[in-house]
């Protein structure tokens, strides 16, 4: 099936312009711009069904429609290619293979929302993505496709690239605004939400690349068409999954939403790694909770994931095998989270790394009965923090004592790490 | 003391800016590439291009990963110990690195070549263990593949 | 108006009220770090937590960062609230010292007392306290880094609310790291908040650092007399010793908060060279022998000179009260001048501000922080009233704009925090009919016709009195048609002079014969006068000052008059007939080491009898109503009651 994002990728370059030009890109802008209202482009992705693919999953028609057309003053559109979720890559597979669906998309968006100037928020390490999106947006400047007067209209689109330093806090929407400001990065309290108030303290809106790289093939062929992509009849449109950990061949893929699990891992990923067995696996980023062998046939969408207990998030799959030690992994998660904590509210600039010290102990054999029930605390006290990050912290976590408690245990009675 | 054509540039990037702080960090990067770290004349220098104060300057050079307030080698190697390397055993390569390199992490070879730090995910989990040295990212490392990058590295300018 | 139910209580707030300010208003106080009224909203430390029972809101929630709204069911000791919040000290204490006996902050720290009340007093975490290095910050303010609990309020205060730059926060996670880039001295003059606005021991004033516990200290509701803005200050005074003045808080003056010559320029109240023992002719006498010869050296030299040659001369320093009492002085002695300013020029401008002040046009502080533009007029802010910068950065910070008229010379506008435009007259100065104006200028010396000026302009005025107490004394000055001292002894009208707190210049005083003089510090009157009566400072007495806008404000004595036992003299410490030891007193004395001082007005009052006359009592006749004036209150703009007419 011709899947809209990975469709005009090659092997092993970038797409150029012409080829994209070539396999129908661009013509979404085009139908836009001869015929389309901003508001059809809204509800065309409204319509859609097409959901925020940074990891939150929020309805990307309805994040627009929350912006107001009638203050005074410039609104903004952010892309967030701050993409340091561990276990995500999918962003960079993107823009490495091609740059021109988020340049039209975001071209889209800033037409939908009247937005004349908008940013690519990029992270540190992501330099190969940012050479080809400079390069592909002056493409499209000459070519009429951005910039002043977009295919002889009055609508005149700027991009700008702004190069991160390196913080997973960016990725915050808040954050990241406070970042491209030239602020310290800690998140803003919400309300005001970004949409009233965001970067400058105008309109602003923050979709991820591949959001926004799915807008030129909905505008292209209609909503019901991206809708009937998904093999699950709630679904919508396609996600990249980005797999690593105990599989044969660890790949970003594109895949109809609805696609299971069993399918990513034994179909696109070739199976599980030299005969290894799936022991459990992070669907969607760090802050996620484990799925287990009994998901292998789970419909992998947002809806149907949070059902299991989990979440779809990034597409970041991490599979693990039975020689993992999930204390460890999630040592190593909490240990991340610790890291990149902002160091702006008490329970994660503090609670994070307590919980280190205590999963360092468990997995080094040194372990107390009383630890799980501090660990519990954590889990659902780390909820009420300033921002996502804590929480997302504690998915992992609290997927690792709901679903393995006996594992931990293990480490405690044993005085060792079972698996060592 | 910067020469005086990176100042006209920097100074151009400060003035197309939205407002000057737009283009703190990408001042600060500059300043980095051009000492090898930021140093506190450059955290000076810094201030004056964007009309802030050096603690100003301070408090986002501190809050980034990839802003080093410390000297360091020619080549920094930040070598990943997220989730994803972690499956892909990253502990050996990391402890490969600080044997071969005869450094802890965050420590300079003898030779000042080489700076070793552990990072967050680099985004190359389909390709783990992965590092980057002076910017250049490396996957699927094994210690041959660690020996060859480092000479490599160390005689690439 | 929002009504909610908090613990129980009905509660009926003004809406943007939150709940944690709602709770406060019917008693409930609900612990928390960040939440400062005078800062912007962080919900950084989390303590504050709450649980909505019911109502729009459910579970649990940050009362600072969550509006009151109709229909909340709140309660502040449900279980689940009370676990969050013993976490959240938890959490604190991983880090933080547990020595609260060796830090200055021990006994007034509001960590230890959430501590305490949130029950925490078991560690349960195995891990190692992080540390931190330390930095010099001058000589004010002590750096102690460890302790800190990284709520935000110093930086939130020192760079949104003061317009510092140079401290601020480092770092990220569990690094983050409150001070300057390099070491040195805060460059802010309103750094010392720091001090106060910290909930535990990370800054503490070094002028005073383990001299005594916050139970030890002696405090009373105190007036700055540092300059006329009247900043309500709370002196902490030990064993007769000032060992450090903090903020107090009255929102029609200061707010919050102090500058720091309020806060750090102390010594001289504990100045051990303080004359402090009444003298007649270079003699220590005693304070009786003291007065009857001043009222003796005055009945004669009115006898042969006649009561218009003499002049009772206050100051700017006196309390309303001395100078209430000052002006019956010179009438007990048969009709004598009186003078509260040495200066022409600045009696003029004093004079003249106090004149054109009336309750609509002289402006609130409020005023200030809601104007849509501000000229400073010739004006050195920053000296002659620093707190009020603090309220125009607040004006500037919602988007007025500010004019430095003819001003650019002066020395303090490099440090002042907003941004301004220079220009060169008034005329310059963009406004249309007053609108929500301000002008703020210096009265002393200024021509009373470019006052005039400004206050036809129908903005609002802020005239800042030479003096602390200069509006009391502009008062005094019209009501007894005063006149200032150095033009009455260039008419050759006044020969000698008693002087009450009176910096009478030395120019001045080669024409003059001083026949006493009473003041609390040293000084060329002094030197010259047969007779010295020691008075009292402000810390030391109970008066009425009056600020620039005519605010009345009652100040309280805050310890008692005397040597500070710290590096007494060992002479106190014996009897006449026991050896001198270097030990504390073992023999009770009734006097106190040289606390013979008496408040001014007293002195003047017992001069009075002493002439013959009757016994005084400074607020009486158009002054009653100030009798009642609440020391902890926000004083009276005596405008409003017609007593500047």
């Amino acid at each position: 099936m011709d899947l809209p994002l990975f469709r005009h990728n090659r092997p092993n370059r970038v797409v150029t312009f012409d080829e994209y030009r070539e396999e129908g890109g661009f013509e979404g802008l085009k139908k836009a711009f001869s015929g389309m209202s901003p508001n059809d482009v809204q509800q065309a992705v409204l319509d859609s069904g097409l959901r925020g693919r940074g990891g939150a999953g929020f309805a990307t028609g309805r994040k627009w429609s929350f912006v107001p057309r009638d203050l005074p003053g410039p609104r903004w559109l952010i892309c967030n290619c701050d993409e340091m979720e561990p276990g995500t890559y999918k962003d960079r597979v993107l823009l490495e293979h091609n740059p021109y669906s988020l340049i039209e998309g975001m071209t889209l968006a800033c037409y939908a929302l009247g937005v004349r100037h908008a940013f690519i928020f990029i992270r540190k390490g992501y330099e190969k993505a940012a050479a080809n999106l400079a390069r592909g947006m002056e493409e499209a400047k000459k070519a009429g496709l951005l910039g002043e007067h977009i295919l002889g209209s009055e609508h005149s689109i700027e991009l700008d690239l702004h190069l991160s330093a390196g913080r997973y806090i960016c990725g915050e929407e808040t954050a990241l605004i406070n970042a491209l400001e030239g602020k310290r990065p800690n998140p803003r309290s919400k309300p005001p939400f970004p949409a009233i108030k965001g970067l400058w303290q105008g309109p602003t809106v923050v979709n991820n690349v591949e959001t926004l790289a799915n807008v030129p093939a909905i505008v292209a062929n209609g909503a019901a068409w991206f809708k009937g992509l998904a093999l699950n009849p709630e679904g919508a449109g396609s996600k990249l999954f980005c797999v690593s950990g105990s599989v044969k061949n660890r790949a970003c893929v594109e895949l109809p939403i609805g696609t299971t699990l069993g399918d990513i891992i034994d179909g696109a990923c070739g199976g599980m790694r030299d005969g290894k067995k799936f022991k459990a696996c992070i669907p969607g980023g760090a802050s996620t909770q484990f799925l287990k062998p009994e998901h292998w046939n789970l419909p992998m969408d947002y809806d149907t994931v949070a059902k299991a207990g989990s979440r779809l998030g990034s597409g970041g799959v991490i599979v693990f095998d039975e020689g993992h030690c999930l204390v460890e992994a999630t040592l190593n998660l909490i240990n991340f989270f610790a890291r990149e904590s902002c160091g702006w509210c008490t329970p994660c600039r503090e609670g994070l790394p307590y919980v280190k010290e205590i999963l360092t102990r468990i997995e080094n054999g040194r372990g107390e009965e009383d630890d799980i029930t501090i660990l519990r605390e954590h889990v659902k006290y780390l909820n009420y923090t300033f921002c996502a990050l804590a929480p997302g912290a504690m998915a992992p976590l609290d997927g690792l004592l709901r679903d393995f408690e006996d594992e931990v245990r293990d480490h405690i009675v044993k005085k060792k790490c079972p698996l060592k | 003391m910067i020469p005086e054509t990176l100042k006209k540039s920097l100074q151009a990037r400060v003035a197309s800016a939205i407002t000057a702080r737009e283009a703190a960090v990408d001042v600060m990067k500059e300043l980095q590439a051009h000492y090898g770290w930021l140093t506190d004349e450059a955290v000076q220098e810094a201030a004056a291009l964007l009309g802030l104060s050096p603690l100003q300057v301070e408090e986002l050079a501190t809050f980034y990963e990839m802003i080093y307030r410390r000297p360091v080698g020619k080549k920094v190697i930040h070598v990943c110990d997220s989730i994803s390397c972690w499956c892909a055993d990253c502990d050996k390569i990391i402890q490969y690195l600080k044997d071969k390199l005869g450094v802890g992490l965050g420590g300079t070879t003898a030779d000042g070549m080489f700076t070793l730090l552990p990072c967050c995910c680099m985004g190359m989990c389909g390709d783990s263990p992965a590092m980057s040295v002076g910017g250049v990212p490396y996957g699927r490392l094994t210690p041959e593949l660690v020996d060859e990058i480092l000479e490599a590295e160390r005689h690439k300018v | 108006m929002p009504k909610l139910i908090i613990d129980d209580i009905p509660v009926e707030v003004a809406p943007g009220t939150s709940v944690l300010e709602a709770a406060r208003s019917v008693g409930i106080t609900i612990p928390h770090f960040c939440y400062h009224p005078a800062l912007a909203i962080a919900a950084a430390c989390r303590l504050c937590a709450v649980k909505l029972l019911d109502g729009p809101v459910k579970g649990i929630q940050m009362s600072c960062a969550l509006p009151a709204q109709d229909g909340m069911v709140v309660s502040t000791t449900d279980p689940e609230a009370l676990k969050m919040r013993a976490l959240v000290i938890e959490w604190l204490m991983l880090n933080h010292p547990h020595d609260c006996p060796v830090c200055d902050e021990g006994g007034e720290c509001l960590l230890q007392d959430f501590t305490i009340a949130g029950g925490h007093s078991r560690r349960r975490y195995q891990g190692k306290k992080r540390t931190f290095q330390n930095q010099y910050l001058g000589e004010g303010i002590h750096h102690e880094m460890n302790r800190c609990i990284e709520c935000y309020r110093c930086v939130r205060f020192y760079q949104d609310y003061a317009g510092g730059t140079d401290f601020g926060v480092m770092g990220s996670a569990g690094r983050v790291y409150f001070g300057r880039f390099q070491e040195g001295a805060l460059e802010s003059p309103f750094s010392g908040n720091l001090v106060d606005i910290c909930p535990t021991g990370v800054f503490t004033d070094k002028t005073g650092r383990f001299r005594a516990r916050y139970w030890d200290y002696q405090f009373a509701p105190s007036i700055c007399q540092h300059c006329s803005v009247g900043c309500n200050t709370s002196p902490q005074n030990f064993q007769r010793e000032t060992i450090k003045i903090v903020g107090r808080r009255n929102d029609q003056v200061n707010g919050w908060f102090i500058c720091d010559r309020a806060r750090f320029d102390k010594g001289y109240l504990n100045d051990p060279q303080r004359p402090r023992e009444p003298r007649l002719d270079g003699a220590t006498c005693g304070y009786d022998v003291a007065v009857d010869a001043a009222a003796k050296s005055i009945a004669e030299f009115v006898r042969n000179n006649g009561a218009d040659k003499l002049a009772l001369v206050g100051s700017t320093r006196l309390s309303l009260e001395g100078m209430i009492v000052l002006a019956q002085v010179a009438e007990a002695a048969g009709g004598a001048k009186v003078c509260y300013f040495d200066d022409a020029g600045l009696q003029q401008g004093s004079l003249a501000a106090a004149k054109l002040l009336h309750e609509e046009n002289a402006a609130y502080v409020k005023d200030i922080e809601q104007a849509q533009w501000i000229a400073l007029h010739a004006l050195d802010l920053m000296e002659e009233g620093p707190m009020l910068a603090l309220a125009v950065r607040k004006a500037f910070l919602a988007g007025a704009q500010i004019f430095l008229v003819a001003g650019d010379t002066l020395p303090a506008c490099k440090a002042l925090p907003f941004k301004y435009t220079s220009v060169e007259t008034l005329d310059q100065v963009p406004f249309e009919g007053g609108g929500k104006g301000v002008i703020i200028c210096g009265a002393g010396s200024k021509d009373p016709e470019l006052l005039a000026e400004m206050a036809s302009s129908g903005a609002k005025l802020v005239m800042l009195q030479p003096g602390p107490n200069g509006f009391a004394a502009a008062l005094l000055t019209q009501q007894h048609a005063a006149g200032p001292l150095a033009e009455l002894v260039a008419a050759r009208q006044v020969q000698a002079v008693v002087c009450f707190e009176a910096d009478v210049p030395q120019t001045l005083l080669s024409d003059l014969e001083v026949l006493a003089n009473a003041d609390w510090r040293r000084g060329a009157v002094e030197a010259k006068a047969p007779i010295f009566l020691p008075t009292t400072t402000w810390a030391e007495s109970d008066g009425t000052a009056i600020n620039y806008e005519g605010r009345a404000q009652r100040f309280e004595r805050s310890r008692v008059a005397g040597l500070p036992l710290k590096g007494l003299d060992p002479k106190y410490y014996g009897s006449a007939t026991e050896a001198v030891t270097l030990h504390p007193p073992r023999v009770h004395r009734k006097d106190v080491p040289g606390g013979a001082e008496r408040d001014a007005w007293q002195v003047m009052a017992q001069l009075i009898e002493r002439l013959g006359g009757e016994p005084v009592e400074p607020l009486t006749g158009k002054w009653r109503a100030l009798k009642s004036l609440d020391p902890e209150g926000e004083g009276v703009r005596i405008l409003e009651m017609g007593l500047g007419e």
